[in-house]
């Protein structure tokens, strides 16, 4: 494991330089990466099956060291499926880097490998993705509905998925919810 | 040895006497506990920079009265997983042996329902009794937290009846009888606080466990499992332990009066009368039951393996060797000045050794630092 | 008599040197509680008095901000995300303001950005004050932590009451600035304040830090490496404490901090008592940020931006800004694809990734413990279930 670094040079939170090259060179050639950049980070479009592996390079290339799990949000991109973002960042070199893992858009349950066996951060995060999408990560060790009930297998933001009258869409009441004066 | 009598019989029938007695000292009691449960609101929120409670009666004078009532007329809860006969006998077993400490205690020369010549092993023999209710409680309520808190409370009271026992022991070495009312009327002169301190600081300490206040509450602790051992009890079979937990720490308070700051005794001896007396006893027991609300109001609650530590690892030991130097200076007929010396020397070790405990293990210092000096981050 | 139903009974072999079965029992310390700061649930496994295994549940109040902020316009949706770390609001609300303007590229005034700082600061030490009453409570001073922390949490309340218009959920910055300039008492008001609390924080540090019970209960409970904190997602004053000075203000600066001065207070252990100094340490760094900007403020200015327009149409971007919030780091994960709604909000709430890690660090402590090092993680209900 690297030392931890007791100094940090501050930076914006805009895109750094350089690290896009840094990343394809330090990834095998046979995986194919897309870059791209938002308003903050670095942007790097995958697919699911290559999401353990270009994660372990990131983690234990000596220049990148992303050894830190910032964040994992679902998208639902409607016509082009379903991304998972995830954000990571390196304590030795101070930058972020964000993934997005890019599912057909046929599968409704896509699966994608679990990041728990590298970074015990993405418990959580991953368990949200499931029940809030309906993503499947393929070993992780208690994938149960976390904000959700227990037993409630409902997707709730999926843009399919109505904001109000939910009982409607599960077929459980006719009409409007409220009182049958 | 003859014992010091509460005076005459009243009415030369001594039933009838002890029926009076038993009933002025219950009545007392009764508005004492009741006055305790406001006073103690009162202090503690004076201590949180607060008023406490202000508007039933004028100063909130009525609010024990008002919470005893409401207390009677609550409905009598039972849970169905609850042994009924433990379940609803554990209050009065609790209760009972701390009423029957009250019988033995003098307010005043002549003023006590009956003296003992063992009054000293009655108190605190009865006294263990207490623990025998509190597991009943634990036990027959069927519910996990009932029993964590009546187990903890049981291991608790049991470990530091030992150091109770041991330093009230030393001081009855010195003063050379059991009989409570004999052991006041010795400290005319000069009260024992003064010739056994460490016997003071080890019964006050072993008197908070016994009493279940802060920072031995464990069983009772509020913020974890809400009430231990009496969490399933309601209306006025709760009211009967808590009225069993202020009537032992008032009996306690006249108790560690008497036997270390000289009671009704002290400082004018037999010589003054009787009101006298009892407003000796009322304050110097006032004094002791402030004290113990100050430190409930200030201290965090130990752990219970570490109030376990503390007892069976330090008061113990200190207790014993309390114990042993004062026979050897009895036996030997060594000088009384020197063993308070000695003493105060074993009570000031023992402070500075529990004070020293908390520095060593922080090293405040290098905090402290943190936000008074500029710029300062720890290594 | 039975006690125990039988399903919730799970037998091991205990390990002693006679052979006997023990039972584990499972103790819920459920969603009603006086200990667990909001409604959190644990399951926890006890073997005796140790604890054997903890299983969290949350989402009991779980309110659907990521689906609602969808459906609402950028500036409506600020109205539920400072409801999220409700002991801060101000916090909460300053982030979203920022995200959206950083993913717009709207330009906020200097004055206004000088009045969030000193608000978000505020915020800030008004959330440590909540820590010191309720994790004294819950190390069992009874309360008197409790009512020192509230005496300045309600002055802080006044001065947002003043300013602002509403104690705890003001919505007083907008996208673009703050609603309004402030009141012209303001300077003196808010000096006064900074020393009252500086009192407050003394008050509390001679009240417990130096007490032997309570450091015989905290020193060396739980203790931390920086590697496994880093690993567990843990941010914030837990990280802090590890030995790791990093804090977002410092690393990845936004607003206005790199141009004001203070220190990054760090622990070495990782343990609930350096939790407990860290957090005190930072309530008495946030003064002094409060008075640089008291100081550095430019007199007069505009307080929100002059041009902008009447719905605020994003065509597309991403944003993942990041900020310090009170318990770590609170960041907004935005995106837009056209029209004035965001497609996407995400929020990475510090209480959520912290508690995550609460089950390693409870094993194998008592169960009087758990409940210390559950209060020394400092969770937000609202964060944790969004």
């Amino acid at each position: 494991m690297t030392s931890v670094p007791k100094q940090f040079t501050p930076t914006r939170q805009v895109p750094k330089q350089g690290l896009a090259e840094k990343i394809r060179r330090a990834v095998p050639n046979n995986i194919p990466l897309e870059f791209g950049e938002t308003k903050t980070d670095v942007d790097v479009r995958l697919k699911p099956e290559h999401l353990l592996e270009v994660v372990r390079v990131l983690k234990e290339h000596r220049d990148l060291a992303f050894d830190f799990l910032r964040n994992m949000a679902g998208v639902d991109m409607q016509e082009q499926g379903l991304h998972l973002k995830i954000h990571l960042y390196s304590f030795k070199h101070n930058h972020t880097v964000q993934l997005t893992v890019e599912c057909p858009p046929e599968e409704d349950h896509p699966h994608v490998p679990s990041l728990t066996s590298l970074y015990r951060a993405a418990d959580w995060h991953e368990r949200e993705a499931a029940e809030m999408f309906g993503f499947i990560f393929d070993g992780h060790p208690n994938l149960k509905n976390l904000l959700l009930e227990e037993d409630l297998h409902i997707h709730p933001l999926l843009k399919a998925h109505p904001l109000q009258e939910p009982e409607i869409l599960q077929g459980i009441e006719e009409g409007p919810p409220g009182f049958p004066f | 040895m003859t014992e010091l009598q509460f005076g005459e019989p009243w009415f030369g029938i001594p039933w009838l006497d002890a029926v009076l007695r038993i009933l002025i000292v219950v009545g007392v009691m009764t508005f004492t506990v009741i006055y305790l449960t406001y006073g103690e609101r009162k202090v503690v929120a004076r201590f949180q920079m607060r008023l406490g409670p202000m508007r039933t009666g004028p100063y909130g004078i009525f609010q024990g009265i008002a919470d005893a009532l409401k207390l009677l007329v609550k409905e009598d809860v039972r849970p169905r997983a609850a042994d009924r006969w433990v379940f609803e006998f554990a209050p009065y077993a609790t209760f009972i042996p701390v009423f029957l400490v009250l019988l033995v205690l003098p307010f005043a020369r002549d003023w006590g329902v009956r003296n003992l010549s063992l009054g000293l092993f009655y108190v605190f023999a009865i006294l263990g009794l207490n623990i025998v209710g509190i597991l009943m409680a634990g036990l027959g309520s069927g519910n996990k937290y009932a029993l964590l808190g009546g187990v903890r409370a049981a291991a608790q009271m049991i470990s530091y009846e030992i150091p109770l026992v041991v330093s009230l022991l030393a001081v009855a070495m010195v003063a050379g009888t059991l009989d409570l009312n004999q052991i006041a009327l010795n400290q005319a002169d000069r009260p024992y606080v003064l010739l056994q301190p460490l016997a003071f600081v080890i019964f006050f300490t072993a008197m908070l466990s016994e009493l279940h206040r802060a920072p031995f509450d464990i069983p009772v602790a509020e913020s974890e499992i809400v009430g231990g051992y009496f969490v399933e009890y309601s209306g006025i079979r709760w009211s009967m332990f808590q009225l069993a937990e202020y009537a032992s720490l008032w009996a306690f308070s006249i108790f560690g009066s008497v036997v270390f700051l000289g009671g009704w005794a002290f400082p004018m001896g037999d010589t003054w009368p009787w009101p006298w007396q009892l407003f000796l006893t009322f304050v110097k027991s006032l004094g002791f039951i402030l004290v113990v609300m100050w430190v409930r109001a200030t201290m965090p609650r130990l752990r219970i393996d570490q109030l376990m530590n503390f007892c069976w690892k330090v008061l113990i030991e200190v207790s014993f060797a309390l114990l042993i130097v004062n026979g050897l200076f009895l036996y030997y007929g060594w000088p009384h000045e020197l063993l308070a010396l000695v003493n105060w020397a074993g009570a000031i070790a023992l402070l500075a050794f529990i004070g020293a405990r908390g520095a060593r293990k922080a090293r405040v210092s290098q905090y402290v630092g943190l936000y008074r000096r500029e710029g300062v981050t720890a290594p | 008599m039975t006690i125990w139903p039988e399903e919730a009974i799970v037998r091991h072999r205990g390990e002693t040197e006679f052979d006997f079965d023990t039972v584990d029992m499972t103790v819920n310390v459920g969603p009603q509680h006086p200990a667990t700061h909001g409604v959190f649930r644990m399951l926890l496994t006890v073997d005796g008095e140790v604890v054997v295994d903890c299983e969290p549940y949350i989402g009991y109040l779980h309110r659907g901000l990521e689906k609602l902020s969808e459906n609402a316009d950028y500036r409506q949706a600020m109205g539920w995300w400072d409801r999220t770390d409700y002991l801060a609001g101000l916090n909460c609300e300053g982030a979203w303001c920022m995200a959206v303007e950083k993913l717009a590229g709207i330009e906020v005034p200097e004055r206004a950005e000088y009045i969030r700082v000193i608000m978000m600061e505020l915020s800030r030490i008004n959330s440590h004050f909540m820590f010191f009453g309720a994790f004294g409570a819950d190390v069992g001073s009874f309360g008197t932590s409790f009512t020192y922390a509230w005496r300045e949490r309600e002055r802080i309340y006044d001065l947002f009451e003043e300013v602002a218009g509403d104690r705890m959920f003001p919505t007083y910055f907008r996208i673009g600035g703050v609603t309004m300039d402030l009141p012209e008492n303001f300077e003196a008001r808010c000096r006064w304040l900074l020393g009252s609390i500086r009192q407050g924080l003394e008050d509390l540090d001679g009240l417990l830090t130096g007490n032997e019970v309570f450091v015989e209960r905290c020193r060396g409970l739980s203790p931390v490496t920086p590697e496994q904190a880093i690993n567990w997602g843990l941010t914030g004053p837990l990280l802090r404490a590890t030995g790791i000075p990093w804090d977002i203000r410092k690393v990845e600066p936004y607003s206005i901090y790199d141009r004001l001065k203070f220190e990054i207070p760090v622990g070495t252990q990782g343990d609930v008592f350096d939790r407990w100094m860290v957090r005190l340490a930072e309530a008495y760094q946030s003064t002094k940020i409060i008075e640089q900007c008291l100081d550095e403020m430019p007199k007069k200015g505009l307080v929100l931006n002059p041009n902008l327009p009447k719905t605020l149409r994003i065509d597309s971007g991403e944003v993942y800004f990041r900020t310090e919030g009170t318990k770590g780091e609170y960041s907004v994960y935005l995106m837009a694809r056209g029209g004035n709604k965001p497609y996407r909000a995400k929020l990475r709430s510090p209480s959520f990734c912290n508690l995550s890690a609460l089950r390693e660090m409870v094993i194998g402590n008592y169960v009087a413990d758990a409940i210390i090092i559950l209060g020394s993680l400092d969770i937000v209900l609202g964060e944790v279930d969004k």
